[in-house]
């Protein structure tokens, strides 16, 4: 059989091919992915765990060695998460922020509810988890209840801040209360009498108070003064309500004053920590993780010291901005080995590391005694914050929006307010013009 | 030996050209040659076309469904909205606004950055002492990462410990917000400059390719440098400015990089970008990134996309009669101009 004489290839015709190879391609990709997740199983060597995550969050080789797992390291990026997660190919665990991103992904049913997991769970027990770990919960309309979708790492009060005593003994100005938080007006006073300028330039920061953002703190403050941000369903703000507005104006006294870093003159270095430490910034407005920080600089940790979180109101509430932990997708195709990956991450030697390490409060209730009290400032640290544990409250996040976009909408509203003197309230409605369409649109979306 | 085996061969008669050899063979055989030419063709151009399909075509295909969707990248279901998200690129006052300061952006970069480019190029060609030197100090920015450019940039012009600030210091001036409105855009358009040397270096070689002795006549003639460089120089540069205009404009439309980096000093998200760079691009990713509306932010994609092919379309049909081919492009309806404007 001869074959045909081969006649010139067209370009329809190796068009035709090229589009086929590509098919097949994908095809054989589908099929490799099919294969890579229930194929991973024990029958056919070791699973694959994929954790798309910071760097620094986990040791791979102590993972691998502690769960007989190989452990794929995926550098986090929303954009690849929203593409794997859209693709049904999601990582296994995937790092996030319990506090504003678990009523997002909950609501749009890609996540694993690890209620039955806890259940069943001898190291994760339900009694002994904090109560911070509710932000990780969601049940339609409300945070803080129903499934339990993720987990905290580590947590911190996010508005209570830390101040330099060398800065305020400078300033001849007495040192905060450990019991007794300031007023927001009292704060920033403080801030006011603490910062140190040259010809128009900021030498020294006063205060900081949006190291997580905006929308947070000011959803805070609202809570605070007894009011909330957002409507019972979570689908839109009200900037106009009398407890917001009060919220409102004082970020933007605070913002006009010119004493820290806002969305006006944001902070160079990118986070407090380099400031603080150089002795350019009083009070960093950080809770307590940024103790891990101040351990490893003598000279700072003599001089640094922890406060509660101030109140704009009689309300006292202090709550938690981040709760970063690590949460499940729905398609996740090893969630048997990812739970053991939970239950070594956040229960055994890695927990306790971190417990010990200053960067956070512990999440188990059980691991608190591990705490550092070596150094006087850790000790005040420690202290104060026991006491302010008591005053930790969910504030339920909208499903409907990422924070980020909220604290988009706030800095393309606030300078140009700040610079033109618009009125508290001109700005309280542009703000709810503008998040109110996005939250909209963003319901819309769901359905 | 068969006249085909000569023509296949380098060492062939020089006066038979492979046309006239493939005419001289058998069909057969002629059939074969052109088969295994097409092929060898297809083999080399195949990686490209394949890259190609999944990379570009599949793309814009995959944009273009979505553009018609109120999809979220993440949700099932997302719903067919028909021509709702094109309406709301040409309704929405925040689109149109970040559209129009593209477009300033663009009016005002590539014209700067050609002109330096050139103005450079033209100090360089000069014959100066050092001008290895002067060639490779200008033409160093161009070679830093960007990333570095722009955090050099950013700690420039940081208000209260950037070095823009520390010399206004010494002449005891009130430092400058450089890195928020209105000053973020002046910052934006002298980083886009910063990368002037890559302009510099093709204007340089498409002079160094102007004939000396066309400058040489020009001046036994009379004609003053200016004359000389507005009458040979620039109608025999043309081709290359018109190269850096496309090139430039498509580039100026899409920027998006150094606004990431540079302008956006919490490192918080492109949410903190100052109102006057938020250019078309970062309204995008701000759809796609912050509001989660991948249906909007492809339509916002298809229709730069159209507005480039648009611009690109314009630029060449003004083109016309203002770009001087020394050699007179294949099936180019254009006259070709005489040097000196005669």
């Amino acid at each position: 059989m001869s074959l045909p004489v081969s006649e010139s290839l067209d370009r329809r015709r190796f068009l035709t091919l090229s589009g086929a190879a590509l098919g097949a391609a994908a095809l054989s990709g589908c099929a490799a992915s099919v294969d890579d997740g229930s194929g991973s199983g024990e029958g056919k060597g070791k699973t694959t765990l994929t954790v798309m995550c910071e760097k620094d969050d986990i040791d791979i080789k102590a993972a691998q060695k502690a769960l007989g797992v190989n452990v794929r390291f995926l550098q986090y990026d929303a954009a690849k998460l929203n593409a794997m997660l859209a693709s049904k190919t999601p990582p296994d665990l995937v790092r996030g922020f319990g506090a504003t991103e678990a009523p997002y992904f909950a609501a749009r049913k890609l996540m694993t509810d690890l209620d039955p997991y806890f259940a069943k769970s001898t190291v994760l027990k339900p009694a002994d988890l904090d109560p911070v770990n509710d932000l990780w919960r969601f049940e339609g309309s409300k945070q803080g209840t129903g499934p339990r979708y993720g987990m905290a790492k580590d947590f911190s009060q996010d508005q209570m801040f830390w101040y330099r005593t060398d800065l305020f003994e400078a300033a001849k100005l007495d040192l905060p209360s450990e019991t007794e938080p300031l007023s927001h007006e009292e704060w920033l006073d403080l801030g006011k009498r603490l910062v140190k300028r040259r010809l128009g330039k900021v030498k020294v920061y006063g205060m900081s108070v949006t190291a997580l953002g905006s929308f947070s703190p000011l959803m805070s403050m609202t809570a605070s003064a007894g009011g909330s941000l957002f409507a019972e369903d979570l689908a839109s703000v009200d900037f106009s309500s009398p407890e917001a507005l009060k919220a409102l104006r004082w970020y933007l006294d605070y913002t006009k004053a010119d004493i820290g870093p806002s969305v006006v003159n944001p902070n160079p270095d990118g986070w407090d920590w380099p400031t603080y430490q150089a002795g350019r910034m009083a009070m960093a407005g950080d809770g307590y993780w940024f103790g891990g920080a101040i351990a490893g600089d003598p000279k700072v940790a003599k001089v640094s010291r922890l406060a509660p979180a101030p109140q704009l109101g009689s309300s006292r509430i202090s709550p938690c901005f981040g709760a970063t932990g690590f949460w499940m997708p729905r398609d996740a195709k090893n969630k048997d080995a990812a739970w053991k990956f939970f239950e070594w991450f956040f229960g055994k030697e890695p927990a306790q590391a971190r417990a010990a390490s200053g960067w956070g409060i512990p999440t188990l209730t059980s691991l608190r005694s591990q705490m550092p009290q070596d150094q006087p400032y850790q000790k005040q640290a420690f202290k104060v914050q026991e006491q302010e544990l008591a005053h930790f409250s969910v504030l339920s996040f909208t499903p409907y929006a990422q924070r980020d976009a909220l604290d988009g909408v706030i800095s393309k509203v606030v300078p140009g307010a700040v610079k033109s003197g618009t009125s508290a309230g001109k700005v309280a409605d542009k703000l709810n013009e503008q998040m109110n369409d996005l939250l909209a649109k963003g319901k819309d979306v769901l359905g | 030996m068969s006249t085909g085996q000569l023509t296949d061969s380098p060492a062939g008669p020089a006066v038979q050209s492979p046309a006239g050899a493939a005419a001289t063979q058998p069909p057969r055989r002629r059939r074969s040659l052109t088969a295994r030419r097409a092929w060898s063709f297809y083999v080399f151009a195949g990686p490209w076309v394949l890259g190609f399909l999944a990379l570009t075509a599949f793309p814009l295909g995959y944009a273009l469904w979505l553009s018609f969707t109120n999809s979220d990248g993440l949700s099932d279901n997302p719903r067919f909205v028909g021509l709702d998200n094109y309406k709301e690129v040409f309704t929405d006052s925040e689109t149109l606004a970040s559209l129009a300061r593209t477009g300033v952006f663009t009016a005002t970069t590539v014209p700067l950055t050609i002109v330096a480019g050139l103005f450079l190029a033209v100090l360089v060609n000069q014959p100066i002492r050092a001008r290895g030197l002067f060639r490779t100090l200008l033409y160093l920015p161009a070679v830093v990462p960007p990333v570095g450019a722009a955090l050099t940039f950013r700690m420039i012009f940081d208000r209260d410990s950037g070095a823009a600030n520390g010399l206004l210091d010494v002449f005891h001036v009130n430092g400058i917000t450089w890195l928020a409105d209105p000053y973020a855009r002046w910052v934006l358009i002298v980083l886009t400059l910063w990368g002037v040397g890559n302009v510099m270096i093709i204007s340089l070689a498409g002079l160094q390719d102007i004939p000396k002795e066309l400058h040489e006549a020009a001046r036994v003639d009379g004609a003053s440098p200016w004359q000389s460089f507005t009458r040979i120089t620039l109608p025999l540069l043309s081709p290359v400015i018109f190269f850096q205009v496309i090139t430039g404009v498509i580039a100026s439309l899409q920027t998006l990089a150094p606004l990431l980096i540079s302008l956006d000093p919490t490192t918080k998200g492109i949410g903190s970008i100052p109102e006057s760079n938020s250019l078309f691009m970062i309204d995008v990713l701000d759809q796609y990134l912050l509001g989660g509306r991948y249906g909007y932010a492809s339509a916002m994609l298809w229709v730069l996309f159209l507005i480039i092919v648009t611009v690109t379309f314009v630029v060449f049909r003004l083109s016309k009669g203002a770009v001087f081919y020394s050699v007179e492009p294949e099936h180019a309806k254009t006259k070709t101009r005489t040097i000196g404007g005669a």
